[in-house]
């Protein structure tokens, strides 16, 4: 090797930084893209640059609409995304129009030099992690060629939920496209929450992409954002319900549940011993009911374990009323069973046309008598206005108390109701803002079907 | 989660109102009282219901 010659073998140069300015206003220009970008935005004078030029041709020059356009992730921020790293190289606000009302978003274009490009919306604090679709969605065994009420993609079925223009009204940094201030396409998007299918078709080319929904917290964790996530406002298009639990899967439970327990009712019914023990006609008379009116009854034997005591009174009153105290003793123990029962019955006329109210038949459960031997005690208060009447007693022992099934199914559908609500509550909230309100379809219903 | 609180609620319920029915238990209230003397079957005046004047309801519109 002879001096001056050059060796054989010399390192590769050292890459260059290129240094880019703009051709407008001078200002440098950073690309990130490493040379994926089309189009890239100089943040000094607006202009929109072809990426792809070496000189940096002027594609468009824009004012800026507003002075407050920032984004949220600055560009050059570099995060985590789904175990890639990505790189915020782009970022673009659109809005849509509708019913006089405008409706502005963010996108945001990552980029990461092995995978490629995707993107994050936010609107009013809600997130998407957008990409590509890798395949065109099908419906009904073809491709998907315009808007379908629920194209299939990668097996999972989406429901139509709006199709707006969408407008370009602010740009920053590179984009993989050719991007314009201005431009206007038409955007479809079909929900699947927590993912969102979309089709944007601007002049003859559509684009598919699908998106994920993320929580600001999420992505201020990934890309290490100071503060705090702005709070999400409303309910988003493809925002998972915070009922995960599948809701008709627990009224299937409840008809089961329901089932069981009409079945318990028949079984105690059944081998209920609705056993009578006692049961007497008394007359009283107010003539000869001067003096100490209560008395006791014969002992009768209750068998059987525990159980219930039915005491039934019946007297033909009308417009009057008889007032039993009752205590039912147990001769052995002491133990007494104490209440009184009004029997009151009133009828007549008025302008209204006739009207009752009461009744001659009186009911009452006593829970849990034990067996043993027992004896009524029984002391009648009458009407004033009553000169004599008659009145029944009649006590059968161990019969079904239904009133308990009934606080059961209604203690049983209230979890149902309850998470029904909530569920019909947020898809309200959620289709209220879509092309088909609740009001009008029963989209609520084609989306319930994959709430698990 | 839900599921399984349902599942777990709703056997709960059952089982109640299953222990309930066995054990004779009424939506009625009743009172009890202990230690009812003997002589009461002999001198049922000896005895006196807490409802005893109770306030009657005289009806009618």
């Amino acid at each position: 090797m002879s001096a001056g010659t050059p060796p054989l073998s010399a390192p590769p140069p050292k890459p260059q930084v290129r240094a880019l300015n703009c051709p407008k206003c001078g200002a440098g220009i950073t690309l990130r893209a490493f040379g994926q970008a089309e189009t890239v935005v100089c943040e000094s004078c607006r202009c929109i640059l072809d990426a792809k030029d070496p000189n940096l041709a002027i594609l468009q020059q824009f004012e800026i609409k507003t002075s407050d356009v920032q984004p949220l992730i600055p560009l050059g921020t570099r995060g985590k995304l789904r175990g890639t790293d990505y790189e915020v190289i782009g970022f673009e606000r659109r809005h849509s129009t509708l019913e006089g009302i405008t409706y502005p978003w963010h996108e945001y274009v990552l980029f990461n030099p092995y995978k490629g490009f995707r993107y994050l919306s936010e609107y009013n604090g809600h997130w998407n992690d957008i990409s590509i679709c890798k395949e065109l969605p099908m419906v009904g065994g073809g491709m998907l060629s315009g808007t379908s009420a629920s194209p299939n993609y990668l097996g999972e079925v989406y429901a139509h939920f709006q199709t707006s223009d969408a407008n370009t009204d602010f740009v920053l940094g590179e984009f993989p496209w050719q991007v314009r201030v201005g431009e206007r396409a038409v955007v479809t998007d079909y929900v699947h929450p927590p993912r969102v299918l979309s089709s944007e078709k601007m002049d003859k080319e559509v684009t598919w992409s699908v998106g994920e929904y993320m929580y600001g917290r999420e992505i201020w964790d990934t890309f290490k954002l100071p503060g705090s996530a702005p709070e999400a406002e409303g309910v988003y298009e493809n925002q998972p319900s915070p009922v995960t639990t599948n809701v008709k899967g627990i009224w299937a439970i409840f008809i089961l549940f329901a089932i069981l327990l009409a079945g318990l009712m028949m079984g105690f019914d059944f081998t209920a011993r609705k056993e009578q023990v006692f049961e007497q006609t008394y007359h009283w008379e107010r003539a000869t009911a001067l003096g100490e009116s209560s008395f006791v009854t014969d002992v009768f034997e209750l068998k059987g374990g525990p159980s219930t005591v039915q005491v039934k009174s019946w007297a033909p009153v009308s417009n009057e009323w008889l007032y039993l105290n009752y205590a039912l003793i147990n001769q052995d123990t002491g133990r007494a069973w104490d209440f009184g029962r009004e029997i009151s019955y009133y009828s007549g006329y008025d302008s209204d046309g006739s009207w009752s109210e009461g009744s001659r038949n009186d009911t009452v459960v006593i829970p849990s008598v034990p067996s043993g031997h027992y004896y009524l005690r029984i002391e009648p208060e009458v009407d004033p206005a009553v000169r004599a009447i008659s009145y029944s007693v009649q006590l059968t022992r161990d019969v079904p108390v239904f009133g308990i099934y009934g606080i059961a199914v209604v203690a049983l559908l209230l979890p149902p109701l309850l998470i029904s609500f909530r569920w019909y509550t947020f898809e309200r909230s959620r289709w209220s803002e879509s092309d088909h309100p609740p009001m009008q379809i029963s989209g609520l219903n084609v989306n319930s079907e994959d709430d698990d | 989660m839900f599921r399984k609180f349902y599942l777990l609620f709703g056997l709960l319920t059952l089982g109640t109102v299953a222990f309930g029915q066995y054990r004779g238990w009424s939506l009625d209230t009743i009172d009890q009282v202990k230690n009812v003397p003997k002589s009461v079957r002999d001198n049922p005046g000896s005895y006196r219901s807490v409802y005893s004047s109770y306030h009657h309801y005289t009806g009618g519109k």
